[in-house]
């Protein structure tokens, strides 16, 4: 029963956030400057005519004040209805449904590759020899420091336009889904990488870890079943994290891979001023931070039963 | 013009591209000519019998959200519309008129009508028929305020109406004499829709466009791919094609790559046959590798042109205008801005439009002296304590807006350089590209880098004719250009039907833009495209030098 309240409250705080994470992008988008009517239709190289011009102010309402545009997105959004895009002029809920499947498959290669590399490079790594950390700690911070463009350019250098393993970008099947994740992936273990071997690093100080090995445990059941499991809680911690480098990542490495996504829709329609397209995005994030906090919360008690949280 | 900035080699059924022989182009293709012995003329030669079969792919650089040309303005529809749509008419290899889904024409003697009488027997790939009433819906698509037409409905506005006379013709009614109506519909952004979808759903036409086209519209990802297939029974292509029945390709598989550097190498390594936009930084290289083929083509209209704003100081002098203009080395900036592949220009039509009068040349050249002279004797004489010009104490300050990039515009940084020897502090405005647009047509700026790409030499009209400056309606005449004299060459030459008459009064308005001196002409704008040599018969249109697929096959 405890649990149920739980999870009402955060939904009902989830709730919340969006309207506020819409009501902020609808803000910002409309005090950015510059005509959206004029960049609708068809930006510097276009001759609309006047009819247009009306007809597009009218349908979008462009010509009303800012309450009454917000008023009507408000509603709309209450009943389900996330508006049309301006650029695609398809409703946003299929706009964002024709990518999400591309962004969703790139994401999840992603933590695929990145998770096991983390926790295996940790777990091996942990209280070793100095020399070792140095190194792994090193290249971690190279993983964490680089921003994603350049490692994705490292790789389609290498892998692809010398060595021809992988295509260059695009859709097309598994293959072309190798470069792009492992980007993402490399970015999220550099980070994550660190904060698990410090913990682990930690919890192997600890007396029942002697008591462990003193039992006559070998090493790496030791790290596995005993400390990871401690360890575990902080980086579960970081997953808000790890869903802002996907989001954001996705931007950058379905541009640079020439990828379908929500990254390269959310770039297209940002500069588009594709305001419905945009919200459509922002409240799309907004909910699954809203879920996977929520879902780390329970995790935490799985793990961990002494862990209560409000 | 030098060797260096000549296109490459192009097989003989490309030669046809080049109609309007000026002198300079005479001279480019003798150049040409002689210097093709290399291994790229052999590619000329690798023709054999078409294999039908294959799909060809395709990368674009941009991708426009909406596949309905009626409904959109993005330069990448000249080359997507010819996949889908076919248009009433066509320019041919010549570059005139001829024959498409309409198989002639009158035209009345006040200019006021036009008659086509409709080719037979054509449908879309939706089954429906192509008739008079067909053309009529589609006239009245384009100007419907519900499209949000950004081009087309600009191109037909002098259409007041038309009535189906029976199945297959149609007469249509201007307001005034407009010559450049039938260029404007043989353009790819007016290509004919399926009048049944127009009817039942106009609100899918830009996400599954139905033409009559050689391929149909298979599946469409928005920001990702447009897949392509061939249309079975197609049978109309224009005489200029040279081709019958279907396409020979299976399909064509469009895939979105906006980055210049994987465009380039996804082509080299095979992962595509073509390329529709090749950065001019890749162009040699391309260039030098015989299994593939280069293509370098200007496109008809206003070249690239830094468009001066007459409407405000200090631009609304023309010694100002005139010094700018002679201020910089176009030239150079063109050389090392194309790396090579830009051909300089100095007059305000490109050489490649009808009309094009070439005595024009060699007036707007670079003379840092004379513009020193123009800007002391304008009054700008002094210098401030960073060697810019000034006037009463006002520096000679030009304020140049443009999108805003990670790197500013190189062409801009250039011409920042070259102006600044003189005394110009030329300052580049970085800005959104919704910023951009809205201070363009407040004319809020001292002048704009752009080009203007139409079929007709109308472009004169459309970019220098004070009613095309934007007030009611949104203009291309971004100068501000508002002179009587050249408004009634404009108009006449619009007016004229095809001949002596447009020739002269064209050809006064080149002249008088010398005088006026609206903007500084850069270079061409060209169109560059690469594909592998696997890919034969890649033939180019006229009304836009983009490849046209339609008859192109892959050997194996």
């Amino acid at each position: 029963m405890a649990v149920l309240r739980r999870i009402l409250t955060r939904l009902l705080v989830g709730f919340g956030v969006l309207w506020g994470a819409a009501s902020l992008t609808f803000l910002a988008v409309y005090l950015i400057p510059g005509d959206t009517a004029l960049l609708i239709l068809g930006g510097p190289d276009a001759r609309p005519t006047a009819e247009t011009l009306a007809q597009v102010r009218a349908d979008y309402l462009l010509d009303q004040p800012f309450i009454v545009q917000y008023g009507s997105y408000l509603g709309n959004l209450l009943q389900g209805d996330l508006g049309q895009s301006y650029r695609l002029r398809l409703p946003v809920t299929e706009a964002i449904g024709q990518q999400i499947g591309a962004t969703a498959a790139l994401s999840a290669a992603a933590v695929a590759l990145a998770l096991p590399l983390t926790f295996a490079v940790a777990i091996l790594s942990a209280q070793r020899a100095s020399w070792i950390r140095s190194i792994v700690s090193g290249i971690e911070v190279v993983f964490a420091a680089t921003p994603t463009f350049i490692i994705g350019f490292a790789l389609l250098i290498v892998f692809s336009f010398t060595l021809h393993w992988f295509p260059i970008g695009g859709n097309q099947g598994p293959v072309a889904l190798v470069l792009p994740a492992l980007t993402l992936a490399l970015a999220i273990f550099g980070t994550l990488s660190q904060v698990l071997r410090n913990e682990l690093e930690d919890v192997l100080e600890q007396p029942f870890i002697l008591t462990a090995r003193s039992r006559g445990m070998r090493d790496l059941p030791v790290r596995i079943r005993h400390a990871l499991r401690h360890a575990a809680i902080p980086v579960m911690t970081m997953s808000g994290f790890v869903v802002a480098a996907l989001l954001g990542g996705s931007v950058i490495v379905e541009t640079l891979f020439s990828r379908q996504g929500i990254g390269a829709l959310t770039l297209a329609s940002v500069y588009n001023k594709d305001l419905p397209v945009i919200i459509g995005i922002v409240l799309l994030s907004a909910a699954v931070y809203v879920v996977v906090n929520l879902v780390i919360d329970l995790l935490y008690t799985l793990i961990d039963p002494k862990v209560v949280t409000a | 013009m030098n060797e260096s900035v000549i296109p490459p080699a192009r097989n003989s059924r490309q030669f046809r591209y080049f109609r309007n022989f000026t002198a300079v182009s005479a001279v480019a293709l003798a150049a040409l000519l002689s210097s093709c012995a290399g291994p790229v003329s052999s590619t000329s030669e690798a023709t054999g019998e078409p294999v039908s079969g294959g799909i060809l792919d395709v990368s674009i650089s941009a991708e426009p959200g909406c596949l309905d040309g009626h409904g959109i303005s993005a330069t990448q529809q000249q080359f997507l519309g010819r996949l889908v749509y076919d248009n009433v008419v066509t320019l041919d290899e010549n570059g005139d008129i001829a024959p498409y889904l309409a198989e002639s024409w009158d035209i009345s003697e006040d200019g006021k009508t036009y008659t086509f009488h409709l080719k037979q027997g054509v449908t879309f790939s939706d089954g429906s028929p192509w008739n008079a009433e067909v053309l009529g819906q589609n006239l009245e698509h384009m100007r419907d305020p519900a499209t949000k037409s950004p081009l087309a409905a600009a191109y037909i506005a002098p259409y007041v109406d038309g009535k189906v006379i029976d199945e297959f013709t149609f007469e249509a009614h201007l307001d005034y004499p407009y010559t450049p109506f039938l260029y404007a519909l043989a353009q790819s952004w007016l290509g004919m829709n399926s009048g049944k979808a127009i009817a039942e759903s106009p609100e899918t036409l830009c996400q599954k466009p139905i033409g009559t086209g050689p391929f149909t519209v298979a599946d469409y990802r928005p920001g990702q791919s447009i897949s392509y297939s061939k249309r079975e029974g197609y049978d109309w292509a224009p005489e200029w094609l040279e081709g019958d029945g279907e396409a020979y390709l299976d399909g064509v598989e469009v895939t979105l790559v906006s980055e210049p550097v994987i465009r380039h190498q996804s082509l080299v390594s095979g992962q595509y046959d073509l390329t529709e936009n090749l950065a001019p930084q890749n162009a040699a290289a391309v260039q030098a590798d015989p299994d593939f083929t280069y293509e370098n083509l200007p496109r008809i209209g206003s070249p690239y042109v830094l468009s001066f704003n007459l409407n405000r100081a200090p631009f609304d002098d023309l010694a100002v205008r005139q010094a700018f203009a002679a201020a910089v080395d176009t030239e150079a900036v063109t050389e090392s801005l194309g790396f090579g592949t830009y051909t300089p220009i100095d007059s305000f039509l490109s050489r490649e439009s009808k009309y094009y009068d070439p005595t024009v040349e060699g007036v707007l050249t670079h003379d840092p002296e004379r513009a020193n002279k123009l800007l002391d004797d304008a009054g700008w004489s002094a210098r401030d304590n960073e060697g810019f010009r000034t006037k009463d104490g006002k520096r000679l300050t030009i304020e140049v807006p443009t999108v805003e990039s990670s790197t500013p515009s190189p062409l801009l940084v250039q011409l920042q350089g070259e102006a600044r020897k003189v005394g110009f502090d030329l300052r580049i405005i970085q800005l959104p590209q919704a910023q951009l647009t809205e201070l363009r047509y407040a004319g809020d700026f001292d002048a704009l880098a752009g080009v203007w790409h139409t079929n007709t030499t109308d472009v004169l009209f459309i970019r220098y004719h004070s009613s095309e400056i934007t007030g009611e309606r949104i203009g291309q005449n971004s100068s501000y250009v508002n002179d009587p004299a050249l408004d009634d060459l404009l108009l006449t030459a619009r007016e004229s039907d095809d001949g002596p008459e447009a020739e002269e009064a064209y050809s006064k308005a080149q002249h008088r833009l010398l005088e006026i001196v609206p903007g500084l002409p850069l270079y061409e704008n060209p169109s560059q495209f690469a594909y592998a040599n696997t890919v034969q018969d890649v033939d180019v249109d006229t009304s836009h030098p983009v490849p046209v697929l339609t008859y192109a096959w892959k050997a194996e």
